[in-house]
């Protein structure tokens, strides 16, 4: 039996050999990677140290038969992953040397890309001392986990949430009447345009519940019922269940760019809102495959077009799913 | 005069159009909901009234399940000896062996008539099903491709659909073994391919028929049939249910120390 599924390997580099005694109880997620040291910053990931300007405003780009503009299609950020949130290009916050693995200087901090905190400008999150105390454990504890709270919940298989799946490998975005989903590596999002209200408040929920329209060539959506739980990155920072999503996907004429910027407001464990600017680029059959923003495979079919295989994670988590399936046995 | 004419007509005209209105279900399939190309538009949130998934065959209650007559044409699975061994041995086993019961993906066919609401999202080239339970989204592709020609195993197997009239097709391949069939330990092997007949029955209904054959489990193909529901509560929307966190859901978010 053949197996060779890329979509449950939730990289936990720095954290393998950490996990060892929390192993028996939580499990851990299977990774093809584990083996190998952590990449250099980026690491094929990067694409870029920049952020474009892309300005709201009048969409002349093509649309779709209900009025939307068109920008369905392959989508990946353009920075870096989850390692650190407010160094993107950075490394993970405490990472220990390595015997053996000798590590790029990473040079200064203005030769790698701006934080995705673009407000305040200075980079950093507003936490409030508790919240920065707690992120500083974790910053610790991930290298090294003595508490379930320690392991970042992605590598459980948990959805990568809000806004973290924007930096967690490339997802597909899909347009229908009223709707826009998200088809990411780690979960999907459903985007309502109808008008339709928010859930109940006390339901909370990984990828919190969206209401959206487009103003232009920004797709407007507000995000409530967060259940807090996926954190920001490798870095540990966080939303509490009580967070206020309201993001902007600002979308180049030509298609083929937009920014993610969101202003979170969150009272619970932040000082003041901030926002956050994420880039991202279109990939489209020009492109090659690409193990990290282009997950795709060629069809079989005359037009030799591309297609996605199935999205799993969990079921094929060896520590967790199959080793330690019920963690309160 | 007009008036007094049309006063006097109306109840013939009433008749005329309850006559009308009796005879529509023969115009069913030109008021379902088509695609641009024509091609009926399954687009909806939908869900079964059926106990499929407690026992895809006929069963007396149990604790964890209604009576039910059962899905299966002819009644039962014809399993092979052995298989139907196994079939036992899940069954006694299922309160820890489903895989539903961990959260996992329910697979095909099961997430079709698992009781809870799942989505599609339909366009010329696809149909995504996305079932509220879980977090799997399984792609049919309408667009004239075929199996991978060097395919994986799936949890979802491999879904190519074509058109037959109003009837989408969809030849299901390439499985793995880890998925049953229902909560009561029916099962297959990595050698399931499934043919699945979808047509709506009216604009509210679908009529979902599958061919089952496995030569490794099954002495001979065999067929099921539900129908499905489309939800039509104001505002009803799916709410995602990734319960295979739930076991460690209470580690996240860190919260202040309570003094």
């Amino acid at each position: 039996m053949k197996n060779r599924n890329r979509q449950h390997y939730t990289s936990l580099t720095g954290g393998i050999v950490l996990a060892a005694s929390l192993l028996p109880a939580i499990g851990f997620a299977a990774d093809d990677t584990k083996a190998k040291p952590t990449p250099p910053a980026g690491g094929g990931i990067a694409q870029e140290k920049t952020v474009p300007v892309i300005v709201s405003g009048k969409w002349t780009g093509k649309r779709l038969p209900d009025g939307q503009p068109d920008i369905s299609g392959d989508w990946s950020n353009t920075i870096a992953n989850h390692n650190n949130f407010t160094d993107p290009q950075g490394r993970i916050p405490g990472e220990p040397d390595r015997p053996g693995v000798k590590r790029k200087e990473l040079g200064p901090r203005a030769e790698r890309a701006p934080s995705r905190v673009s407000d305040p400008v200075d980079g950093q999150l507003p936490l409030q001392d508790w919240a920065l105390a707690k992120v500083k454990e974790f910053q610790i504890g991930f290298h090294n986990p003595v508490k379930q709270e320690h392991v970042e919940p992605l590598a459980r298989c948990a959805p990568a949430g809000i806004p973290k799946s924007f930096y967690w490998h490339g997802y597909e975005i899909a347009q229908y009447p009223h709707y826009v989903v998200f088809f990411f590596n780690s979960g999907t999002r459903i985007i309502h345009l109808d008008g339709k209200p928010h859930l109940p408040s006390s339901i909370k929920l990984w990828n919190g519940d969206s209401r959206g329209h487009w103003e232009g060539n920004t797709l407007v959506v507000d995000v409530t019922n967060q259940n807090g739980k996926a954190l920001l990155g490798r870095s540990g920072e966080f939303l509490s269940e009580n967070a206020r999503i309201e993001e902007r996907y600002i979308f180049s004429p030509d298609g083929q760019r937009y920014n993610y910027v969101a202003t979170i407001t969150d009272k619970d464990v932040y000082t003041r809102p901030f926002t956050v600017t994420i880039p991202a680029r279109k990939w489209t059959a020009n492109d090659k495959p690409n193990g990290w923003h282009f997950e795709v495979e060629k069809a079989n079919s005359p037009q030799g077009n591309y297609e996605h295989y199935e999205r799993i994670c969990t079921e094929n988590n060896g520590g967790f799913g199959l080793g330690a399936a019920s963690p309160t046995k | 005069m007009n008036s007094t004419l049309n006063r006097h007509w109306s109840p013939l005209y009433l008749v005329v159009a309850m006559l009308m209105t009796l005879s529509q279900p023969t115009l069913a399939s030109e008021k379902i909901p088509r695609l641009a190309n024509g091609k009926p538009d399954f687009s909806g949130i939908w869900q079964t009234t059926s106990a499929a998934n407690d026992d895809l065959e006929p069963h007396s209650n149990r604790k964890d399940a209604p009576p039910s007559a059962g899905i299966i044409e002819g009644g039962t699975i014809p399993y092979l000896p052995e298989a139907l061994e196994q079939k036992k041995r899940n069954f006694e086993n299922r309160e820890t062996l489903d895989p539903a019961r961990k959260g996992w993906t329910l697979g095909v066919p099961r997430a079709v008539y698992y009781p809870a609401p799942f989505q599609i999202f339909q366009r010329q080239a696809d149909l995504n099903l996305v079932p509220q339970f879980g977090h799997s989204v399984r792609t049919i592709h309408t667009n004239g491709s075929g199996h991978p020609t060097d395919p994986n195993d799936w949890w979802l197997g491999d879904s190519r659909g074509h058109w037959e009239g109003d009837t989408l097709v969809v030849d299901v391949a390439d499985f793995n073994d880890k998925t049953w069939l229902d909560s009561a330990g029916n099962f297959h092997s990595d050698a399931l391919h499934i043919v699945e007949r979808w047509k709506f029955l009216d604009k509210n209904t679908i009529d979902y028929q599958a061919t089952i054959e496995d030569k490794n489990v099954f002495s001979r193909p065999w067929n099921i049939e539900v129908i499905l529901y489309r939800h039509r509560e104001k505002n009803f929307q799916l709410i995602e249910d990734y319960r295979f966190t739930l076991d460690y859901d209470q580690f996240y978010p860190p919260k202040p120390e309570t003094k």
